[in-house]
């Protein structure tokens, strides 16, 4: 028993060194896509998103909405799913767990 | 590899600004329920130690009053 735990202790160093080459490329490739994909928007960006969203506003007044092709509706129901999901993933970490609130 | 996609500031604002209102949202959701359900578990502690009391007393009033003479 005592001899199980001592190898298994001996073996730890390697695990994690095996672990460290296994991940390391696999982060660098996380990083390279997140560092321009997932980045928050700087100050000056955020009145350029507030010009896309009452332009946004603007065609659908101009009645565009029936010129979008299904293609695009799918992307865009795509993306904002997407955004929807990055609310509910806040609403996990402001309740301090993934499923239910722990009261 | 492909190359990162620059995406669009609106897209970017309306997820970060999505990920702080859910935390906020998840925050203040947490605060409400979390004295209700203590207020909640109080009582059931209450009704269940009426319970209990009431059991208390219904088992002795069996067993006293049971008639068989295997005692």
């Amino acid at each position: 028993m005592a001899q199980a735990a001592q190898k298994l202790v001996a073996k730890v160093p390697k695990l994690v060194g095996a672990a460290v080459t296994y991940t390391k490329p696999r982060l660098a490739t996380f990083w390279y896509y997140a560092r321009v994909e997932l980045v928050p928007p700087t100050p000056s960006e955020i009145p350029k998103a507030i010009d896309s969203a009452s332009g946004l506003i603007k065609s659908y007044q101009a009645g565009r909405l029936g010129q979008t092709t299904v293609k695009d509706a799918l992307r865009n129901g795509l993306v904002a799913t997407e955004v929807l999901m990055w609310f509910y993933i806040g609403e996990c970490i402001g309740k301090g767990g993934i499923v239910g609130y722990n009261v | 590899m492909v190359p990162p996609v620059a995406v669009s500031p609106l897209i970017k604002t309306a997820r970060y600004s999505a990920l702080i209102v859910g935390i906020i949202y998840g925050k203040m959701r947490y605060d409400h329920l979390k004295p209700i359900a203590a207020e909640e578990r109080r009582i059931e502690e209450e009704e269940k130690k009426a319970r209990e009391e009431h059991e208390r007393i219904a088992k002795q009033l069996a067993e006293a009053s049971e008639d068989t003479i295997l005692k």
